[in-house]
């Protein structure tokens, strides 16, 4: 078989990429104008019920609103290109600095939040499949499945309920106290809560997955092979399942970066955490414009990316998924 | 065993007698009984309601527990015990809703992208993919300022919408694999239409891998719905729901009155965990083979 030239592989993934984030860009645009409402209540606040008509046609020429929408887009496009995404209606300055200031917020809980569920969720999928069928993996599952069972936002709410409100342990919202913004402990504490929220919530949707993969790994015929030269149960599992299992682990999680970032949207909002997720949510809310349209470029970006990614991690490392279907998805068909 | 066979010393192996399972083993019978129950009581619950769930009977605002209101009442004095059971009926009825809404555009979407020559169905997977990278939160956010003020028919619509991606891409691979088989050749040139391929030949074939997508459909719109509701963008407080009634819930965290927290909640979470059962239950895979392990 003949190979065919890397380069031209990657240069078409860099195109495809480049288009699905222009066409993005394109429905993000139409969709978010199509809305009603009025995004001068953002940049004005209450003052615009007060305006008179010639005010308000002067500020939204001013803004730049009043043209035909194809008009705004191409302009924005055009500043887009070199690196102006215009100012936030809402905060008054470049968008870029409103989100560079949360954006730090968001990485800490989502990145941290995803390495943890990375490292717990393979160890909880060993520890079941290990003990197959007994009662550890059965107690694993069930409480897996229970908690999987609850919406995020109420899970937030009962474990504020307990730790913040009856017990006054940790605090309920922000990311940390006035006037502490540069003291680490008093963030990790007002960081406890979210990211316990993030982790169980993913954790044992991957946790499942590696103990299934595990015990399918199992039953293939090498490893009875590897058993009757006398290998025992911890080798066989870790130096030779468990190897063939990560590929497809890693591709994976590589494709629920996005969703575990995404997952914390909700979260943000509950806690108040001045993360991408609030910013976002007030955004869509009060017609943000310039705004929404990065955060949406944004993350979108990202998922689109990692679909990328997961799929040369397969490629590279099994070469029949070249040809044949992109891997399975994982079911993502719950808000964020 | 015949008597002659022992005496010329053929002894039996002791064979277990294979046992015909009867209907009803290896079923989530407990989630199965539980969601009845739920489902019925949301049914029927004009027969059973102590009150009227949208009275507000303001000099009872945040009561506990007690004899009377059986689950205490809310911030704005609603009995909470039932407005649970009426409220269910919408939160229910959004799930099943939005989810005919996405199962429908996915198996379209699904057999059209599966049947189509190579471009098109990569130029819908793609136009799949970016649709998938928009946040769904702001997607939502964003339809449901389209529509305008949300009602139980357009949150069901949005929530619908916004959920069918999954289902399509599994739609259109077992179309795929099914569109050059005999019989689907056979009855194109018969002379049949798109649609009647798809319901005779091609949802049959498929409908059990989807089984289970849409059950768990079914439960990420209900979720969708409690968490649209809660953020203040779902159904307002005057339409009923398990979502509407959790929206008071910040609000009843300073006065301190769990129950408003809790109780809708645990209806919730328990409704949930049944659909999941019920889910799990179908993907099943029952022939797993003996651990060479």
């Amino acid at each position: 078989m003949n190979r065919k030239n890397p380069y031209i592989d990657y240069g078409k993934k860099i195109l495809i990429f480049l288009l699905s984030v222009l066409i993005l860009s394109v429905v993000v645009f139409y969709v978010a104008r199509l809305a009603p409402g009025d995004p001068l209540v953002s940049y004005y606040g209450d003052r615009v019920e007060k305006m008179s008509m010639a005010e308000r046609q002067w500020a939204e020429e001013n803004l730049g609103l009043n043209d035909p929408i194809h008009v705004q887009y191409i302009r924005w496009l055009q500043n887009a290109l070199k690196g102006n995404f215009g100012i936030s209606f809402k905060y008054k300055t470049d968008v870029l600095e409103v989100i560079g200031g949360r954006l730090v917020n968001t990485l800490v809980l989502g990145g941290v939040g995803f390495v943890l569920i990375f490292v717990l969720a393979l160890g909880l999928g060993i520890l079941c499949a290990w003990h197959e069928e007994k009662w550890l993996d059965k107690l694993i599952c069930k409480v897996g499945t229970i908690i999987s069972c609850i919406p995020e936002f109420w899970l937030s709410l009962v474990l504020i309920l307990i730790f913040a409100i009856h017990l006054r342990w940790l605090p309920s919202s922000g990311a940390y106290s006035i006037g502490k913004a540069t003291d680490i402990p008093d963030r990790i504490l007002h960081l406890i809560l979210p990211m316990t929220i993030v982790v169980l919530n993913h954790l044992w949707y991957y946790a499942y997955m590696i103990r299934n993969k595990l015990l399918e790994e199992v039953r293939a015929e090498y490893v009875l092979l590897a058993k009757s030269k006398g290998l025992d149960k911890k080798s066989i599992l870790f130096r030779h399942c468990l190897r063939n299992i990560i590929p497809s682990y890693l591709s994976i999680m590589a494709i629920s970066v996005p969703h575990i970032l995404g997952g914390t949207y909700i979260i943000e909002t509950v806690f108040s955490y001045p993360g991408i997720g609030t910013l976002s949510y007030e955004s869509a809310r009060y017609q943000d414009y310039n705004l929404l349209m990065l955060l949406c470029i944004l993350s979108g970006a990202v998922v689109i990316l990692c679909n990328i990614i997961s799929q040369t991690i397969n490629e590279h490392i099994d070469p029949r998924m070249r040809e044949s279907e992109v891997i399975e998805t994982t079911e993502v068909t719950e808000i964020g | 065993m015949d008597d002659r066979f022992v005496q010329v010393g053929i002894r039996s192996i002791g064979v277990p007698t294979a046992k015909k399972a009867k209907w009803y083993e290896g079923k989530p019978l407990v989630s199965m009984a539980v969601l009845a129950v739920i489902l019925l009581g949301c049914l029927f619950c004009d027969l059973f309601i102590p009150k009227d769930p949208a009275y507000m009977d303001l000099y009872h605002a945040n009561t506990a527990p007690n004899a009377e209101f059986w689950f205490g009442t809310d911030t704005m004095g609603r009995d909470i015990f039932s407005m649970i059971w009426y409220g269910g009926r919408i939160s229910l009825f959004i799930g099943f809703f939005a989810t005919v809404i996405s199962t429908v555009i996915a198996i379209l979407f699904g057999a059209v992208s599966g049947l189509a020559p190579k471009w098109l169905d990569d130029l819908l997977m793609r136009l799949t993919e970016v649709f998938l990278s928009i946040p769904n939160l702001l997607l939502v956010i964003l339809l449901q300022a389209i529509l305008g003020k949300a009602n139980v028919l357009s949150i069901s619509f949005v929530i619908g919408i916004t959920g069918w991606t999954s289902i399509a891409k599994v739609v259109r691979t077992e179309v795929r694999q099914l569109r050059n088989s005999e019989y689907v050749i056979a009855a194109r040139c018969m002379g049949a239409g798109f649609f009647r391929i798809l319901w005779k030949h091609l949802t049959p074939n498929f409908i059990s891998s989807i089984m289970f997508m849409v059950v768990m459909n079914i439960r990420g719109a209900i979720v969708s719905e409690s968490t649209l509701s809660f953020l203040g963008i779902g159904l307002p407080l005057e339409i009923i729901s398990w979502g509407s009634m959790l929206s008071l819930s910040e609000k009843s965290m300073l006065s301190g009155a769990w129950w408003i927290i809790l109780i809708p909640g645990i209806f919730l979470v328990v409704t949930l965990l049944c659909i999941t059962n019920i889910g799990n239950h179908l993907r099943k895979n029952v022939n797993r083979r003996q651990s060479n392990l």
